[in-house]
This record gives structure tokens, C-alpha cells and sequence, in this order.
């Protein structure tokens, strides 16, 4: 999983916005906590998950590196498994 | 109480279509929306909708192709920077059409097919458009949008929802939306003829569910049972005037497409108002707007804010009050109105709906 490099999938889209960013999808939107809103912000098809879990365990989230890397691995599962990220 | 901010509009550009589908959920009078908004006043419907808050466009109809201006359009919400997407029934979506959508920074496209084989579903459009469709269908794909199927489900195909799976695995698309019939508008006076039967619908939820575990990795099949036969109504619009607007093409603006069906409800117009103070102060929005203008037994329900009292247009065409309890909740008073409709009539044959013309205004 680590080694997963996460993308959107097509018609996907990050939007930042004021008051955190939200995922345009076809038909909706998903609003995102400001962990997932992080790491999503840091999918651009070449960094892996693991990757990306050491960046916010570097930027200043009041939780320990584990539990970062723990959310982001089950937020990326949880939108592929929604077919968001490929 | 103070107004939400809209997420989502939906622009309804014209009612215009070729096809005859007896489905058709626009309004019965479309002789009050032959005078269709102009690419300027479109524009600046864009513009405003984006200032309130709005991040995602829908254009859709009638078939919105038919509108020259949409390329640009789309381009205005796209800088907007509003995410895009496209209904169409695809029978215009040639190259050139295409090209000049994605280069206008459209996101996604839905195409639309009436049934998975061409003569069935030729017959249910009412006109030979099928093979069109597949070769728009396959245009998109070739490009970089994202492409949901859909295909409307009643009496005539539900049979076929197996084969409507099976033909979205064989184009190869990512996303299928199997979508119950919705009697609103032209389907509305329908409803006998194209209600399922509650032996299709129990055959299709079964497949629905032993396909998506096959086709879970691949393909993401969305599929709502019709709310008939369902025990709770839909949570339609996810609140009335909370998240999502419509502007029909004649510039009445809507808190669901099919609004315009409650009679008792004066809706405003983008030409005389301004779009932020019909979301926030209209007569339309405010009228059931929250859960203040609920009756029992919904005021009091814990699914009040799940729910949101269900469906105003068809608490309004079956209870004759678009402030009651949706009658598709088995709480309702008028349940009874709902499961007497679930029978159908065999016999009945549903009435195509044909245009008068495709010609613009």
C-alpha cells in the first residue's frame, strides 16, 4: 500500500476553497477534514502514499506520525474503494 | 432562518429534444419555455450562481446540445472554476462537438441509453438514435472526460437490467446509473404503463447487488429503488433550497427540476431578480426551506434532517399539498395513495411525448 503511487480518478477534482477543500465528483460533492484535505493536496501521480504520510507527519498536525500514516492509508483505501482515486 | 449557500446548479438550457421518450420528466406546458434565456443572460445566471457559492454546473434539458451557446457557456463556469458536467442523450456529440466541449473544459459527461440492445431501445426513444449514441459514447471514452452511463429503468427494459450491466462492462466505462423511472412532468401522466412490477424491482435489487461484488473493481453501478416501494421517501434536493438550485430555460429558477408542477408556488425569474436574493428571500425557496414548515408525522421524526420530509413535488401530485408528508413514506397518511399505485395497469401503453420542434427560440 505504501508503495502506491494515488491519483484521481477521471472527473475527480480537488477544489481548495475558503474553509478547507472539498472533492468535485460527478454527482457531488465530498466535503474533506483538514488531514484528508492535506493529503489530498499532495496527490499529483508521482508521490506514493507512504510518501505523502511522511510529509504530514512532518507538517505540524498535532498527532503522532503512526496515526497520520494510519488515516491516510485508510482514507486513500476508502476512495478507491469509491473509485475517486485510482 | 437564513439561507444555506447553494453547492450545485442546474442549468436546464432548453426543453428541445429529439427523442419521444414517454419518461420524460420536463413540465407538460413547454410552450411556457420556448422564450429561452440568452447566452448573456446564461451567462450572467454563471457568474452570480459562482458568487453565492455555487462549485458545480450541471447542464442538461431537454437535450442541452441542441443549444449552440453551451460550448461557451461551459467555458464561463469552467473559469468560473466550477466543476462541469454534461446530460445528454449524445445523438449530437460528434467530433466537432466534442472537441469544442473539452477544449471549453468540461469534467464530465452522462450519456444516456434507453435500453441495451438497438431495436428495443430505438423503439423506446421513439426514434433510431441508438447507434448514435454508441458512437458518442465511444468518442468519450476515447477523450480525457470522465463518462457516467445511464439508463432509466421502467416496466419495458427493467427486465434488462442485467444485460444494461454486461453492456456498460463491454464499452468499458467506469460508472452506470440505473435510475428508476420518476413519474414527475410527461411521466407522470404515464405512470400506469411504465411502473415496474414489484417482481422486477426485487429481481433487479438481487442482481444489482451480486453484480457490483463482481464488478467491484471496475465498474461502480449507482442504483436507487424506486421510492413506491420503498417504506421511506427520498431525500430529495437533501433539503429544499439547502444545497441545490435549478434555472429552467425560460429563467424561472427552481428548487428542484420538477417544481414548476407545484401549482400552489410562485417562482421568481433570473430576468427580473437577481439569483442571491431569489436563493435567499424567493417565496419558492422559503417555503420549505428547514423543518419549520413540517407536519407531523415528520416534525417530529428522528430522520427529519435525513429525509427532509421527502419529495415536495409528489407530496404535491399525490397528497394535492406539497406541504405534506411525501406519501411515499409508509408514515404518511396518504400511504395508501402510493401502494395502490404500485400495481400499475397492464394494459396500459405509455403515450410518447412528441416534440412540436426542435428549432431554437
Amino acid at each position: 500500500m505504501d508503495a502506491d503511487v494515488p491519483a484521481f480518478a477521471r472527473g475527480v477534482r480537488l477544489k481548495r476553497q475558503a474553509g478547507g477543500a472539498i472533492l468535485l465528483v460527478p454527482e457531488g460533492i465530498v466535503t474533506l477534514n483538514p488531514t484528508a484535505a492535506a493529503a489530498l493536496a499532495l496527490v499529483d501521480g508521482t508521490r506514493t502514499v507512504g510518501e505523502i504520510a511522511a510529509t504530514l507527519g512532518d507538517g505540524g498536525f498535532a498527532a503522532p506520525d503512526g496515526e497520520i500514516a494510519r488515516d491516510v492509508r485508510d482514507l486513500f483505501a476508502r476512495l478507491r474503494a469509491r473509485h475517486l482515486l485510482r | 432562518m437564513s439561507a444555506p449557500r447553494p453547492l450545485s446548479l442546474l442549468c436546464e438550457l432548453t426543453y428541445r429534444c429529439n427523442l419521444q421518450c414517454a419518461y420524460c420528466y420536463n413540465p407538460l406546458d413547454l410552450d411556457a419555455y420556448r422564450d429561452e434565456l440568452d447566452t448573456a443572460a446564461w451567462e450572467r445566471v454563471l457568474g452570480e450562481a459562482a458568487a453565492l457559492g455555487v462549485v458545480q454546473v450541471h447542464f442538461s434539458g431537454g437535450e442541452p446540445t441542441l443549444r449552440k451557446d453551451l460550448p461557451q457557456l461551459v467555458a464561463r463556469a469552467s473559469a468560473l472554476g466550477c466543476y462541469t458536467n454534461l446530460i445528454t442523450q449524445g445523438t449530437f456529440l460528434d467530433d466537432r462537438a466534442l472537441a469544442a466541449l473539452v477544449a471549453a473544459g468540461l469534467d464530465h459527461v452522462q450519456i444516456s441509453i434507453q435500453a441495451p440492445e438497438e431495436a428495443l431501445a430505438d423503439e423506446i426513444a421513439g426514434t433510431k438514435v441508438h447507434a448514435r449514441k454508441l458512437e458518442a459514447m465511444r468518442r468519450v471514452l476515447a477523450s480525457d472526460l470522465a463518462l457516467t452511463l445511464n439508463c432509466v429503468l421502467h416496466r419495458a427494459n427493467a427486465d434488462l437490467i442485467g444485460d444494461v450491466i454486461a453492456f456498460a462492462e463491454r464499452c468499458g466505462v467506469a460508472k452506470l446509473e440505473l435510475a428508476s423511472v420518476q413519474f414527475y412532468g410527461w411521466a407522470f401522466r404515464n405512470r400506469a404503463a411504465l411502473i415496474p412490477t414489484r417482481e422486477q424491482v426485487e429481481r433487479g435489487a438481487a442482481i444489482v447487488a451480486a453484480e457490483r461484488q463482481r464488478l467491484r473493481d471496475t465498474l461502480e453501478i449507482a442504483y436507487v429503488l424506486p421510492d413506491y416501494f420503498g417504506t421511506r421517501p427520498k431525500p430529495c434536493m437533501h433539503g429544499w433550497g439547502r444545497a441545490f438550485m435549478t434555472v429552467a430555460p425560460n429563467g424561472r429558477v427552481l428548487p428542484c427540476p420538477a417544481a414548476a408542477s407545484i401549482a400552489t408556488l410562485r417562482f421568481d425569474n433570473v430576468r427580473d431578480r437577481p439569483l442571491a436574493e431569489i436563493w435567499e428571500n424567493g417565496e419558492a425557496f422559503a417555503a420549505y426551506r428547514g423543518t419549520a414548515w413540517m407536519p407531523e408525522p415528520c416534525a417530529s421524526c428522528e430522520r427529519r434532517e435525513t429525509d427532509w420530509g421527502g419529495c415536495r413535488c409528489q407530496a404535491f401530485a399525490l397528497a394535492g399539498d406539497a406541504g405534506a408528508t411525501d406519501p411515499a413514506c409508509e408514515l404518511s397518511p396518504q400511504h395508501a395513495v402510493v401502494v395502490a399505485l404500485r400495481d400499475g395497469d397492464p394494459a396500459a401503453v405509455p403515450v410518447p411525448r412528441r416534440h412540436k420542434s426542435l428549432a431554437g427560440a
